[in-house]
């Protein structure tokens, strides 16, 4: 028995399907398939594929290192001014990326308000360098591994965790073996997606961190460059980057339905 | 089976009208107003903001809209899309490319601009010259290969015979000269190449940054081309604003912002 939709809702469907899977279809028709090696060589994939991948994991541990005891704040804990600095962290998935850009740069610049310090007393300048990149990826992409977090602690049920510190487990061991097994598949969904996330950056991390290659290029800003000098590269490389975010997202989709 | 033939009748009938609805929008009924769309190096954002200005007060009815770009870019999406009027270029070889697909008219330059070293106001890195580029640690921003302030950079460096050493020192190829002047500007980066016309822009709008000097016997002149593209749906109004931008008042617009004229004959 096929459930029938009303038609205009069907058509509305189809264009919606249709304008989402053209711009994928049309790179996949436009790759020059025949000197797809020599155009790879040409706008160096290799390079920027392997600092992505450093650039978007480093983001992304240092994610989950800050991001879930953030998120276990935000949830747990009641102080002034709490949904402010919730909608604050969440800020940067609705913030354009070049906005998030040149806010690091203020704040972390060599001129900036912290980063003036940085620099002056330590040496470190963040721009220019693959650390520079690693900030601005996390910051665009840490929100994701928050809200994550954060919602998983709110569907489960405090009476686990009242009854494990009432068996006289200290904080420490009820959070280590209540808590976190419980919220294991958000904050997996959540760790894939914010790494998703910081592998797609890019003007948080051209605004910041500019663009070279080998140091601050990641796979987004070379195909911003290859665009100019050599387009057929670029698509190549687009390619690459839909083909590993499809994979993500399928791979997630699963990780997602198990968690129900 | 005559339900999804209906589904994909209705489908293509609405993307129908939204194709023609914006097709009317622009061929633009008579006492309306012309639309032209003007697409120019990102070199060229002050001096041909003003010059739209002056235009439209000068040719009531018509409005000038601008896509600034590095003009490799630029030209790669004239070629793709033709959206484009009017084209003007940083370099002959971008306009070379839109002469060849879709074509162009009236092709003639209009422009030349030079290249100056520009550091932050405090000059963090301390460069006085030209060869101060090659020193350990500076930190040098130039515009990327295959966009035109960014080729015309690098053969000056060539010319100067240090190329090799100032290019060690770069820390970002950047997408065009507005965002080499950005990231001097912002004092992260040590030096940069410019247009000397960006200079001039940018000290208008509030920007300051210090400039060196390149000597003249290794400067690069940059010759600005201008041409209306084949296929321009309001062509009689992109040959007004051409002859406008060639003529004086578009040339004494083109010299407060720190241009060149064109090359004579």
């Amino acid at each position: 028995m096929r459930r029938a939709l009303p038609l205009p809702f069907t058509v509305l469907a189809i264009l919606g399907a249709g304008f989402v899977v053209l711009p994928v279809v049309a790179l996949v028709i436009r790759v020059p398939w025949g000197e797809a090696r020599h155009a790879l060589e040409g706008v160096g994939a290799s390079t920027a594929f392997r600092l992505s991948l450093e650039v978007s994991l480093a983001a992304t541990a240092i994610s989950v290192v800050v991001g879930i005891p953030l998120a276990w704040t935000l949830a747990r804990i009641t102080f002034p001014g709490r949904s402010v600095l919730r909608a604050m962290v969440v800020l940067p998935v609705v913030l354009p990326p070049v906005v998030g850009g040149l806010g690091l740069l203020e704040a972390l610049g060599r001129g900036g308000v912290v980063g003036r310090w940085l620099y002056s007393a330590l040496g470190i300048q963040l721009t220019f360098t693959t650390a520079g990149a690693i900030v601005a990826t996390t910051f665009v992409a840490m929100p994701l591994i928050v809200l994550a977090t954060e919602s998983g602690l709110r569907s489960i049920d405090l009476r686990y965790e009242r009854a494990g510190a009432a068996l006289g487990g200290s904080p420490w061991y009820v959070m280590r073996r209540v808590t976190l097994p419980m919220i294991a598949p958000q904050l997996a969904a959540g760790a894939v997606l914010t790494w998703a996330r910081a592998l797609g950056e890019f003007g948080a991390t051209i605004t910041f961190a500019g663009n070279l290659a080998g140091r601050t290029q990641t796979l987004p800003l070379a195909v911003y460059q290859a665009r100019e000098t050599d387009p057929g590269g670029a698509v190549l490389l687009s390619l690459i980057l839909v083909a590993l975010s499809l994979v993500v997202l399928i791979a997630l989709r699963g990780r997602l339905a198990e968690a129900r | 089976m005559r339900k999804a033939t209906r589904i994909v009748a209705i489908t293509l009938a609405l993307m129908a009208a939204a194709c023609s609805s914006s097709n009317s929008r622009t061929t633009s009924p008579g006492g309306g107003t012309t639309k032209l769309t003007v697409f120019a190096a990102s070199s060229l954002t002050g001096a041909f903001t003003q010059i739209g200005i002056d235009f439209e007060a000068s040719n009531s009815g018509t409005t000038v809209d601008f896509n600034f770009g590095s003009s490799t870019d630029l030209a790669a999406q004239i070629a793709s899309e033709g959206t484009a009027d009017v084209f003007a270029s940083a370099s002959g070889k971008a306009m070379d490319a839109v002469q060849a697909k879709p074509g162009v008219t009236g092709r003639t330059d209009f422009a030349t601009n030079q290249l100056v070293i520009v550091t932050p106001a405090n000059d963090p890195g301390g460069v006085s010259s030209m060869q101060d580029l090659t020193k350990p640690d500076v930190k040098l921003v130039l515009a990327a290969v295959g966009v035109p302030v960014g080729d015309y950079a690098r053969q000056a460096l060539t010319n100067a015979g240090i190329l090799d050493a100032a290019t060690a020192n770069v820390v970002s190829d950047e997408q065009d000269d507005a965002s080499v002047l950005a990231k001097v500007a912002s004092g992260e980066a040590d030096a940069g190449i410019v247009y000397t016309s960006d200079v001039s822009t940018a000290a208008s709008s509030g920007t300051h940054v210090r400039s060196v000097d390149i000597p003249a016997a290794l400067n690069v002149t940059a010759t600005y081309p201008i041409a209306v593209v084949t296929g321009a749906t309001r062509s009689a109004a992109a040959q007004a604003f051409v002859a406008y931008v060639t003529g004086s008042s578009g040339q004494a617009t083109l010299k407060t912002f720190g241009f060149g004229p064109p090359p004579a004959g």
